[in-house]
């Protein structure tokens, strides 16, 4: 399972662990770490650190007829375990990513937004600001060398692209700082698509600048 | 406590989930109001907490996880929850497919216990001031302008501290593996 060579930075996967990230990009890390050992290994790690400071934690009593009411809300006793999505295209459906599509990948309504490119805007912004979509790109297909505004998360679910840091593929997860500037050209016969987490709501001016923003950094 | 939250799971020993409770309900809140969650906000998460706890009880699996850190992440989702009621991605142990099958064996849990035991070592090993900034980063969920605010630092010493101390402490396990 690990041929990925592509991972989140330790501190990505620390601010996952405590619960720091944003919607979008905890389900960017979730989904790398559902495919990624080494990541799930070191997210436990950290969740382990988590416990920790728990345990040093300074107690502060609850009030009188907490447990009572604890014990009284946890009765009626029915496990509430989430039902399990039907499971169609393995292993995609059992990604974290399911929870944000209304069926498969394969279902996802695209919208052109530049030959050879499009794109899906995913609903993952009900917990702290942040942008979650998929793009897709045509076999082929080179993007114009641009850079980020602010953070990005990038995790390859088809496909495969090459830039100049190296090649991309499925499972495979680029984390960009602002600034960073790379050419991504997608290569191979299928599309490649990737599932990509913005840090921070971009804000657009025109259709224009709508597509093509978050690509060129305008 | 890992004993007490398996009873719990085998047969629903309220006895030792009232040993648990008494054990972790306080540090929870104790964990939130640290991280700047005002007291009658921490008692309700607090209580929410404990109640998922009880609740699940029979996912909790001893050689994924010890109760702290499980607690720890339910209490972590809780925080979440809070901001947000929507869905979160996963990676929580809340998936059924996580649930253990069978008894643990013996074995993995010592290799358990001594993971916990080589990480605690290799958080206490941090220098003071990494060690300091790594827990204000889990008991906060605010952003790391307001760690440096709280601590009197420039932002980017807070933040190349936190990379030292995620890297050292990540060496340090690696080290030990
Ligand atoms: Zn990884």
């Amino acid at each position: 399972m690990s041929n990925i060579r592509h991972h989140p930075k330790t501190e990505t996967l620390a601010a996952f662990a405590a619960g720091r990230l944003d919607e979008a990009r905890a389900v960017v890390i979730a989904t790398h770490a559902a495919i990624c050992t080494e990541c799930a290994q070191a997210i436990e790690e950290f969740e382990t650190v988590g416990g920790a400071f728990l345990e040093d934690a300074e107690p502060v009593a609850l009030r009188d007829d907490a447990l009572e009411n604890v014990l009284r809300r946890a009765d009626p006793g029915v496990n509430v375990v989430t039902p399990q999505k039907p499971a169609g295209d393995l292993p995609e459906t059992r990604l974290p990513l399911s929870a944000y599509l209304e069926g498969s990948i394969d279902d996802v309504a695209w919208r052109a937004v530049a030959p050879g490119l499009s794109q899906s805007v995913l609903k993952a912004e009900g917990y702290r600001p942040g942008v979650l979509r998929l793009l897709k790109i045509a076999p082929g297909v080179r993007m114009p060398r641009h850079s980020h505004k602010g953070e990005e998360l990038t995790v390859i679910l088809r496909g495969a692209y090459k830039d100049e840091i190296g090649d991309f593929a499925v499972g495979d997860l680029a984390d960009l700082d602002a600034g960073d500037t790379h050419t991504p050209e997608a290569i191979g016969d299928e599309p490649c698509i990737c599932l990509i987490a913005a840090a921070a709501p971009l804000r657009f001016k025109t259709v224009l600048g709508r597509i093509v923003q978050p690509f060129i950094g305008l | 406590m890992d004993e007490q939250l398996t009873r719990v799971a085998q047969t629903g020993d309220k006895r030792a989930f009232a040993e648990i409770y008494a054990y972790f309900a306080p540090r929870v809140k104790g964990f939130l109001m640290r991280g700047g969650t005002i007291e009658a906000e921490a008692e309700d998460l607090a209580q929410d907490v404990m109640v998922k706890v009880l609740r699940k009880a029979e996912l909790f699996d001893p050689t994924k996880a010890s109760a702290a850190t499980w607690i720890f992440t339910i209490a972590r989702n809780a925080r979440i929850d809070a901001v947000r009621r929507a869905a979160r991605p996963p990676l929580d142990g809340e998936d059924p497919a996580l649930a253990p099958e069978e008894a643990p064996r013996a074995d993995v849990l010592c290799e358990l216990k001594e993971r916990d035991q080589r990480i605690r070592e290799a958080l206490e090993n941090l220098p003071l001031e990494q060690y300091d900034v790594m827990r204000l980063h889990f008991y906060h969920d605010e952003p790391h302008s307001a760690i440096a605010d709280r601590l009197g630092l420039p932002l980017g010493t807070v933040k190349s501290r936190l990379r030292l101390a995620f890297e050292k402490f990540r060496k340090e396990l690696g080290d030990h593996l």
